[in-house]
């Protein structure tokens, strides 16, 4: 406890005598008062930005709201006020909340497994070597390919009749005419497997430029103390990548909440309602029943709890990066 | 004070708002609405036309674009889009009361949802001007329930059906009784049986299956003899099954439950007029129960409980079933040596009733160019039309047309079953939510089908989740 508490009030004096220097050199009242002029000058530059943004973002984000407090129907006749009707309707339906339960559990497994695949990749390959540059280059091929295309792509490799995947998986011993997609395991399991492969170099690529911005001193320094390989990666890199694998997680996180194509092409939703995946059900809902109202409603929902869930990530990792918390 | 002053000014420019909104509305509704054909209207110098691609064979219809334009003097520009993107797309033009595609393709599970903003035709139909090739666009050599299905609506309850679906169209008639016409039918799409006429003939095969069931080998009536024939066939060695099942979670899984249903005697609509499922029946039953132990059978190809018509089609045209249900006519792939394909309606049990689904040509009711978007329609989906089209596989919806067919057409054989099975085709419930409906249904077919639930559990669970949603679609 002595130990800690000596840095923290050397620190606690630090901040004192800057925020002390701070009021001597720039107090306001040395400050002379911003012309109206002035003042309004940042906001000219800004507002054609600002005025694409509330065109292009906040204005559908408000008619989104709005109609998610109404039953307007995209045909037929002007809808009404309905109060929290659709927000009943998206809460208790079970089906539902069957997909929101599995679409959050699909985004955990995902990203968890990307995030540990990415840093996987991403150490060997920090190293600046030329065989690096050309295999970070061959990672990235995945990443630019066109989620619905590498659906497409894996739905003929899992072609139980004639598909790689279900031949290969004969010659080792599985059954011949595997149907990976008929099973909501199996399915799952696939599912995942696409979007790690899509993803993870995404993940890599952002904590590869996080490795190699890490200065070489406090390894050098634990390497002198006779520190091992495993012990300088717990106490030296990982927790100076925590900000880099808090980006990667959130970013990730966000990306995986939207994931639609693969579910759309590969599973349909199916086996039954095993992979309906929230996004297809206000597809379904808004763009092939047209019930706005509803639509809008699960997309508000959607919406809340990812704005609450992405502050909660941003704190428990930001926390993880503070050294007091390590 | 100020604060009153305030609110009696805000007062006022929301009521200016309103009553300058209420203006537009109606200007828009007038604009936008029905009125007697105007029989001197000018001719545009081009009709623009939304459609869809394969799913209605959109390469037919291109083709009679310069015949259309030699005939009235108008460029017909088609805009091709495939189903998803077609179905927004026509739904976001009717939405903004758009008037720039004068005719818009419609298919039958959206009708219902669109038709107040179709023209209603037998005004058209009904005058002579409009009509100068034949009286009343002969609407009456129509197949009676292709037309009936497709076309015919009451507007103001679209889940009404016309009382006699076996009567000859006739305008007038339809008008009587409350009704109004639509479009005009252009693609009949219907459940067939295509099946491995080489296998079928081959006197090896004939010998084995006397051998092994004590009976000849023909193409299946009943669906009992159907399991037979896909046991008879299958052999996984050789990569061959008997049949294919379109089990995957999507429309087509309901469409296969829906001609079992009408099968086994059941309600092959699925909802009544009430806005009600029917199909947790003891029929209903029996029909997914029959369903479930075929796709469990080891008889259809692995992979069945997630395939959709597409992949059905493939399997059938790569060699590796005997037998397939389908809309439309099939072709074997070049490894399959010597294949050749025959056709015939689906089995039935009780009774008969595959699924059917037609593509309509309809109106515009915001268009500025409806009389000659009318005449372009009924031209277009006139026999002679449609017989010209059937050389790109149109399916006619027209008697005159399928009875023309001549034997040496190579798809004789085919618009022979199509023919005969679109007159004892059951369509879809008229229901503005059908696609949600369908979508309950085809979980219970995926589920039976895999062995998730027994098909009484999975008709149970869905007829409850449609009730629910029938109820929030004001039924």
């Amino acid at each position: 406890m002595k130990a800690t508490a000596a840095p923290l009030d050397a620190t606690l004096t630090v901040d004192a005598s800057r925020r002390a220097a701070g009021r001597a050199t720039a107090g306001p009242r040395d400050r002379k008062p911003l012309t109206w002029k002035k003042r309004s000058t940042p906001w000219v530059y800004m507002a054609p930005a600002m005025f694409v943004l509330l065109l292009m973002t906040v204005a559908p984000a408000i008619f989104i709201f709005y109609s998610a407090f109404r039953n307007d129907k995209i045909l037929g006749g002007v809808g009404k006020f309905v109060g929290l009707d659709n927000f009943i309707t998206a809460v208790t339906n079970a089906s539902v909340q069957h997909a929101f339960l599995i679409t959050f559990g699909f985004v955990a497994v995902a990203v968890i497994l990307e995030m540990i695949l990415g840093f996987a990749l991403a150490l060997p390959l920090a190293a600046q070597t030329r065989a690096n540059k050309v295999g970070a280059a061959l990672m990235l091929l995945p990443f630019a390919v066109t989620p619905a295309v590498a659906a497409m792509v894996f739905k003929q490799l899992l072609n139980p009749n004639y598909g790689w995947v279900g031949y290969y998986l004969g010659v080792f011993g599985f059954p011949n005419g595997i149907d990976l997609l008929g099973d909501p395991t199996s399915a799952w399991i696939v599912l995942v497997i696409l979007d790690m492969w899509q993803w993870t170099p995404f993940v890599a690529l952002i904590l590869m430029a996080g490795l190699q911005s890490l200065p070489g001193e406090p390894r050098e320094a634990a390497m002198v103390d006779g520190a091992t390989s495993w012990q300088m990666f717990r106490h030296i890199t990982f927790p100076a990548m925590v900000p880099f694998i808090a980006i990667a997680a959130v970013l990730r996180t966000i990306q995986a909440f939207k994931t639609f194509d693969s579910f759309k092409i590969l599973t349909g939703g199916g086996p039954g309602e095993s992979t309906e995946i929230i996004n297809l059900g206000i597809f379904r809902v808004g763009l092939q029943s047209f019930n706005v109202g509803l639509a809008c409603a699960l997309g508000v929902v959607f919406l809340i709890i990812l704005s609450l869930l992405i502050p909660f990530m941003l704190r428990v990792i930001g926390r993880r990066s503070d050294p007091e918390e390590m | 004070m100020i604060r009153s002053l305030d609110r009696v000014k805000r007062s006022r420019i929301v009521a200016g708002l309103g009553a300058a909104l209420t203006v537009t509305l109606l200007a828009t509704a007038c604009t936008g609405g029905s009125s007697a054909p105007n029989t001197a209207a000018a001719k545009p110098a081009e009709l623009r036309m939304l459609y869809t691609t394969d799913e209605a064979n959109s390469a037919a219809v291109a083709s009679l674009v310069p015949q259309f334009k030699e005939k009235f003097g108008i460029d017909l520009k088609i805009d091709n889009q495939p189903y998803d993107a077609l179905q927004q797309k026509v739904f976001s033009e009717f939405a903004s009361s758009s008037s720039y595609y004068d005719i818009v393709v419609v298919d039958t599970p959206w009708a219902p949802a669109l038709v107040q903003n179709l023209e209603p035709l037998s005004q058209y139909i009904q005058n002579d001007a409009l009509n100068p090739d034949g009286p009343q666009s002969n609407v009456g050599d129509f197949i009676p329930k292709v037309f009936y299905d497709t076309a015919v609506y009451n507007a103001d309850s679209p889940i009404k059906r016309y009382p006699d679906p076996t009567a000859k169209p006739d305008a007038s008639a339809i008008k009587n009784a409350g009704f109004d016409v639509y479009g005009m039918p252009i693609q009949s799409n219907v459940a067939v049986m295509a099946y491995r006429s080489d296998l079928f003939n081959d006197p090896v095969q004939k010998s084995n299956f006397r051998a092994k069931y004590g009976k000849d080998l023909t193409v299946p009536k009943t669906w009992d003899d159907y399991a037979q024939v896909a046991e008879f066939f299958t052999q996984p060695d050789k990569k061959l099954y008997g049949t294919t099942v379109m089990a995957g979670v999507g429309d087509w899984a309901t469409d296969d439950f829906k001609t079992l249903l009408a099968s086994w005697g059941g309600d092959g609509t699925l909802a009544d007029q009430n806005g009600k499922p029917t199909f947790d029946t003891p029929e209903g039953t029996q029909a997914l129960d029959y369903y479930a132990k075929l796709a469990q059978s080891g008889h259809v190809p692995p992979g069945s409980t997630s395939a959709d018509w597409g992949t059905t089609a493939e399997s059938f045209g790569s060699g590796l079933t005997a037998m397939t249900i389908n809309y439309h006519d099939l072709k074997l792939g070049d490894n399959v040596k010597g294949g050749t394909i025959g056709y015939a309606p689906v089995p039935s049990a009780k009774a008969a009733g595959p699924h059917f689904g037609t593509w309509m040509l309809s109106v515009n009711k915001n268009s500025k160019n409806k009389e000659w978007a009318y005449q372009g329609i009924s031209w277009l989906t006139a026999a002679e039309q449609q017989t010209t089209m059937t050389a790109k596989s149109l399916h006619p919806s027209r008697t005159s047309v399928f009875t023309g067919i001549k034997s040496d057409n190579p798809l004789a054989p085919f618009y022979d079953t199509l023919g005969k099975s679109l007159a004892e085709g059951v369509g879809r419930a008229r229901l503005t939510n059908y696609t949600e409906v369908s979508h309950e249904v085809a979980v219970a077919v995926n589920n039976a089908a895999t062995g998730a639930s027994s098909p009484t559990d999975a008709l149970k669970s869905a007829s409850e989740k449609v009730s629910a949603l029938l109820k929030s679609a004001g039924y």
